[in-house]
This record gives structure tokens, C-alpha cells and sequence, in this order.
């Protein structure tokens, strides 16, 4: 009977406590764990696995568009020091009304993650303290950009057609 | 009492565009609010209209300031572990020489404008002519001074000139003996010392709690290191240590950056001493197939992470770059809280954030 | 008539030769990196390059400056403020665009926040080419203004 690896007992102790909320959970590699949750238990999810596993260190905050499945998926990687496992912590949300729960009173240093990614897709979190532009200029109206309706030039030529039409001529 | 915001903009003597929004009382800083934004390109979605192989370049300007060959690593890494790709001995040799070449450059400019911040110009002269010696080096190597697109899907571009390892050995040893020089007169200087000691102190609990990463996490206490927790590339072969500080102020997260930089130089007389012969490439197809990786590298700055999904394509469906200094960028307003107005300067350049690295 | 005075002053050749000769060897430059071009700037300005014996010198204070280097992609949140910088600098003032990126936007053709080239927003003197350009072309652009500024009369921009 071998001994289980230490990823293999992270999945475990989380099936264990949230039986119908996960709906995924595997080991990807030495190091590497991903878990998939309900979208409105993303909150207790991320509680257990920093004060009951020690997954405190966050590492970064992605979101993914599938345009084709209408939905958004939203990824939240932390890293425990000891165990130095890296653990994958995602979810799906309709693409039609983006809406999740801010994580930033259980991982602090998600602060200024998730509102990069409510700037790039439109995503709301619910509970941030400030979700304003950080990166875009200040006068942006246009759609989230990194969505994938939002298309940039195709060709030099048309970049120069808009330079030439701006400068009047 | 009566709080006046002041704000320091984009166009300051220490590098970089970046603005802070102070709330200041007198001479006190309560608040500081960061604006960031002013170097932003939007480097991911131009990622997702490139193919793999166009996408060298650009990802490299990531962080071109100092640090290509560290940037640059953890995107092929991630690209070859959704492949499946072996690459050659060889070539993973001349990866570190590369990165840890780069890693010493990029010290050096840090601790360059450290001394400009503090008014000790003489440093700045030592540390940006040390620093060409090491351009040299990497231009002997990749043709380049800063942005050397030198690495590629399955290996490196170029081979080793002759005569580079005697050169690299006695330029090594040159600044190994220089390191010395810097002790005296900067670290130990008592001027310096006074400025920058028990200023912008962050306690081990504090740093992991917020995801610091990079010298700033070691000056706090914490032995966390990508190569050593999780080794890529091959230094698992060789031997060297984490340095770490022992307060967490701004004295220590210069001391732990020279520290590193003689780390470095084990390093490297090790890679060049052992490096085997071989190819240097092997061929890649054009095509990744599905799957999706998170790899994280040790860079001069910090822990770098990418995230790829790939559909199968010649172009990728969705990269995501974490650079160190967007995740270090939490601990400035947590930092600068009732200080006074004297410290930021001090308190930012301790930091090591490059505004190009913060906004991509 | 005092104006009539200096006109006629300044048409004599020996004098303009010299005021011009004045205004090229010493251009002091604002400390501005925007892009990736930015070090190349820090290694110029030391000893190994030293273009301060050509005069310029990078200097903290705009109001005391009379050249900007355009070192790489300038951002559309960024275009205010480097009107602003150029607007603050008294005349005469020179711009001098280093780099692939600040000539015609490069690498960033097609990105959503960069602007394609700074000679929309400013008036560009010398162009550098390169990606990014040596420091030794950085000095060829120093000289190349030299010039340019010598052949200059006295004229309102």
C-alpha cells in the first residue's frame, strides 16, 4: 500500500468537506493541483484552503473567455510555502451576466488581480473596495478589451488609414 | 490638522512613469495611493493575434529594462511543457549562463539607482561600468546589449563563441573582488546606513500574507526560491545558497540583491566548467497541442508566472503573464503609511519596481 | 526700434555663429525614460560613452532643460503629460525620437493604448533608428542636431 503523495491528500481533505460543491479535482503534475467549484461557494472554498491547508501565498488572478461555451472562467492560483504545492482554484460564470464573489478578505494580496481582471473582461466582484481603471487610460469607453468580440487592426494598412483620417487628410 | 494631496507625477528623477497620490500632513505621509497605467500595451492581446514563434519579441519587452533572458525563459517553458519537448543538454547550459549573466546586469542597475536616490553619485558611475562588463559578455554571446531574443522554442539561437569561457572566467573574477569594493563603500557607509536602515520594514507574516515574491520576500526572512523549491532548466545540479536578510528594511533588500549577485557567480563558474557538448536546438513543430500550464521561473525581480491554454492552434487562445513587480506593487501603500515625506524615494527604489514590468 | 536693433545685430554672421555655437554644446536633457530604450539612456550619460562632453546633461528640473529624448512607445494616458513636460520647457527646445517605437509606433502597430509615433503629439527634430539603437547612434543624433541647430538664424517657433 503506498503512501499518498501530497497532492493527492490536498484533493482528498477537499472532496471530504465540500462533497457536492466541487466539481473537479485532480492532480496535473508534481506541484500542480486543480480544483473546480460552484460559482457561490468559490468564498468557503478559499477559506478552508488558507486557514485549514495553509494555501495563504496568492500567486495571480486569470480570467479566460470562452466566447464558443458563453461562459467566463475565473482562476485563482495560490501557492502554500511548506507543502510547496501550487493549487488551481477555478470557476464558471455566464458570459451574459459576470458577476462573483470578491476573495480579497481571504487573500489580501488579490487586490489589484481582480480589478485588472474586471478591467480586461467586465467581470464584477461583489465586496471589492475599488473597482476603477488601472491600466487603460482614463478616458476609455470602448468594451473590455481582452474579451474576444474586441478586435484589434488586422493590417498595417488599415492602422495607417486611421492615422491619415485622423490627421485630416 | 489639514491633509493636502500632493501628487508626484509620471515625470520624476527616479526611473520610470509612474505616479503616487499622496495624503500628507505637514511633513507626514498618511496615505499613498499608486496610479499606474502609463506604460501599458496590452501585451496579452497582442499575444493571442501572433503566432508562438512571432510572439519572441514581444513577450521579451515584457522587461526589457534588465532582465530579457529572465523573462523570456518562463514563456518557453510553458510553451515546451504543453508540448511535451525535451530540450538538449547543451542548450539548457546556455539558458542559465544567460539568465544568470542577466541576473547580475540587473542587480547592478538596481543597486545603481539605489546610490542616485541617495545622493552617492561615485556608486553610480561604479555600478553602470561594472555593469558593461557583463554587456559585453552577453553581446560576445547573443549579438545584443538588452533585448537579446537569444532563446527559442527548443533551444538557443547561437553557440558559444571561442575564447568566451576565459573571458566570462576573468571577468568574473574582476568582479568578485569589486563586490568587496561595494561593501565598503556603500553598504558600510555610515551615511547610507542611516538613511536606509529600520526604514520600510516588512515583517515576514505581512510579505507572505500579500504575495510578495523576489529579494524583497528573502530580505524579510522567508527562503522561498523558485530554483530551489521548484528547479527547471538544470540547477538542480549545482551549488549555491538563498541568502536572506534578517529586519526586512530597506538595508536588507540591497544587502540580499549583492548577496545574490556572489550567488551568481558560483553559479556560472560551475555552468561554465560543466557544460557538455551537444546540440544546441531541436525542432519544433508549429503546432501546440491542447492543454493549458501555469510555470513560474525565478527571475532577477521576483517569481514570474504564465499561464498558457492552448486550442490546438498556431496561436495561443489565452497567455497570462504575473510579473514580479505587479505582485510586489501591494506592499508600497502598505509600507508607506505614517512616514515621513524623506522615505519614499527610499522605500520605492528598495522595492525594485519597474513600472514597464507592472503594466505590461 | 530696439527690436530693429537686435534684428540687425544677429545678421552679422560672426555673432549668430557664435550664439548658435553656444546653444548646440550645451543642450541639457530632460530625465525622462518611457520605454525600453530607457537604460540605454542611463549608460550613455557615464563614463563608458560619456556624451556629457558633448554638453548634455541629464538634469532633474524641466524649466532649466532644452532637449527631450523620446526614449521608446509612448502611451496614450502618457500623451497629456509629455505635451504638458514639452510645454513647460522654454524656448528654443529640441525633441530628438529614439528608437522604432517613438519614429512610427514598431512593435506596437496594432496595439490599443500606444500612439503610433510622438510626432503626432510633438514637433520631432532627429529621428535614431533602431531597436534599441547603440549608444554610439545615440551620439550621431546628438551630432546631427549639432549641426542642425548651427545652420539656425535667429527665427520665432
Amino acid at each position: 500500500m503506498t503512501d499518498k503523495s501530497i497532492e493527492e491528500k490536498i484533493v482528498d481533505s477537499v472532496k471530504a468537506k465540500f462533497p457536492e460543491d466541487v466539481i473537479d479535482a485532480k492532480v496535473q503534475r508534481r506541484n500542480r493541483v486543480s480544483i473546480s467549484v460552484k460559482s457561490n461557494k468559490i468564498y468557503d472554498v478559499g477559506l478552508f484552503l488558507r486557514d485549514e491547508l495553509g494555501f495563504d501565498h496568492i500567486a495571480s488572478v486569470s480570467g479566460v473567455d470562452y466566447i464558443d461555451a458563453r461562459e467566463f472562467e475565473v482562476i485563482y492560483y495560490v501557492w502554500s510555502m511548506d507543502k510547496k504545492v501550487l493549487v488551481g482554484l477555478r470557476t464558471k460564470i455566464p458570459r451574459d451576466n459576470p458577476v462573483l464573489k470578491s476573495l480579497v478578505d481571504v487573500w489580501e494580496g488579490a487586490l489589484y488581480h481582480e480589478r485588472e481582471t474586471w478591467e480586461m473582461f467586465g467581470i464584477k466582484f461583489e465586496g471589492h473596495p475599488n473597482l476603477s481603471l488601472l491600466l487603460l487610460p482614463e478616458d476609455w469607453d470602448g468594451p473590455p478589451p481582452l474579451r474576444k468580440d474586441f478586435f484589434l487592426p488586422e493590417t498595417p494598412q488599415e492602422r495607417l488609414e486611421e492615422k491619415i483620417k485622423r490627421a485630416g487628410g | 490638522m489639514s491633509v493636502m494631496k500632493l501628487s508626484m507625477g509620471p515625470q520624476h528623477p527616479i526611473t520610470g512613469h509612474f505616479r503616487f497620490i499622496l495624503d500628507v500632513d505637514g511633513d507626514l505621509v498618511l496615505k499613498l495611493e499608486p496610479d499606474i497605467g502609463y506604460t501599458h500595451r496590452g501585451i496579452e492581446k497582442l499575444a493571442e493575434k501572433r503566432t508562438y514563434l512571432q510572439n519572441l519579441p514581444v513577450i521579451e519587452r515584457v522587461n526589457s529594462y534588465c532582465d530579457s533572458a529572465g523573462t523570456m525563459l518562463g514563456y518557453l517553458e510553458v510553451i515546451e511543457e504543453v508540448m511535451g519537448l525535451e530540450v538538449p543538454e547543451r542548450a539548457k547550459y546556455l539558458r542559465v549562463i544567460a539568465a544568470e549573466l542577466n541576473r547580475i546586469a540587473s542587480h547592478l542597475y538596481a543597486a545603481s539607482l539605489f546610490s542616485v536616490a541617495t545622493g552617492l553619485e561615485t556608486m553610480l558611475m561604479w555600478t553602470i561600468n561594472d555593469r558593461e562588463l557583463i554587456l559585453d559578455l552577453l553581446e560576445k554571446l547573443t549579438g545584443q546589449r538588452i533585448t537579446y531574443t537569444y532563446q527559442t522554442i527548443g533551444g538557443v539561437r547561437f553557440d558559444m563563441p571561442d575564447g568566451f569561457k576565459e573571458e566570462a572566467l576573468k571577468r568574473l573574477d574582476y568582479l568578485e573582488k569589486r563586490t568587496e569594493d561595494y561593501y565598503k563603500m556603500l553598504l558600510w557607509n555610515h551615511t547610507f546606513q542611516i538613511r536606509t536602515k529600520k526604514v520600510g520594514i516588512l515583517k515576514p507574516s505581512d510579505a507572505i500574507k500579500l504575495g510578495i515574491v523576489g529579494p524583497n520576500l528573502r530580505a524579510s526572512g522567508v527562503k522561498a526560491d523558485v530554483r530551489k523549491d521548484e528547479p527547471y532548466e538544470v540547477y538542480d545540479r549545482f551549488d549555491f545558497s538563498i541568502p536572506t536578510g534578517k529586519n526586512g528594511d530597506s538595508y536588507d533588500r540591497l544587502e540580499v540583491r549583492f548577496k545574490e549577485v556572489e550567488q551568481s557567480i558560483q553559479i556560472l563558474r560551475q555552468a561554465i566548467k560543466d557544460i557538455p557538448k551537444g546540440p544546441i536546438k531541436r525542432w519544433a513543430p508549429p503546432i501546440v497541442p491542447k492543454g493549458e500550464a501555469y510555470t513560474r521561473v525565478e527571475a532577477a525581480r521576483g517569481e514570474f508566472g504564465y499561464y498558457l491554454v492552448s486550442d490546438g492552434t498556431m496561436k495561443p487562445y489565452r497567455l497570462k503573464i504575473t510579473p514580479p513587480s505587479f505582485r510586489n506593487l501591494i506592499a508600497l501603500p502598505h509600507l508607506c503609511r505614517n512616514v515621513p515625506l524623506g522615505d519614499i524615494p527610499i522605500i520605492y527604489i528598495s522595492l525594485d519596481l519597474i513600472p514597464m514590468d507592472v503594466d505590461r | 526700434m530696439l527690436q530693429k536693433l537686435r534684428n540687425s545685430l544677429m545678421n552679422i554672421k560672426l555673432l549668430r555663429k557664435v550664439l548658435n555655437w553656444g546653444r548646440a554644446w550645451s543642450l541639457w536633457s530632460v530625465h525622462l525614460e518611457t520605454g525600453c530604450c530607457g537604460p540605454e539612456d542611463m549608460a550613455r550619460a557615464c563614463a563608458r560613452f560619456d556624451t556629457e562632453r558633448f554638453g548634455t546633461l541629464p538634469f532633474p528640473t524641466l524649466r532649466e532643460c532644452d532637449l527631450i529624448f523620446v526614449t521608446g512607445f509612448v502611451t496614450k494616458k502618457m500623451a497629456k503629460r509629455l505635451k504638458l513636460v514639452y510645454e513647460q520647457m522654454p524656448e528654443p527646445k529640441y525633441v530628438i525620437a529614439i528608437g522604432h517605437c517613438a519614429i512610427s509606433g514598431g512593435l506596437w502597430w496594432d496595439s490599443y493604448s500606444v500612439v503610433q509615433g510622438v510626432d503626432e503629439i510633438l514637433p520631432v527634430d532627429v529621428y535614431v533608428p533602431g531597436c534599441p539603437p547603440r549608444p554610439e547612434a545615440w551620439i550621431q543624433g546628438i551630432r546631427m542636431l549639432q549641426e542642425k541647430i548651427a545652420k539656425e538664424g535667429i527665427k520665432k517657433k
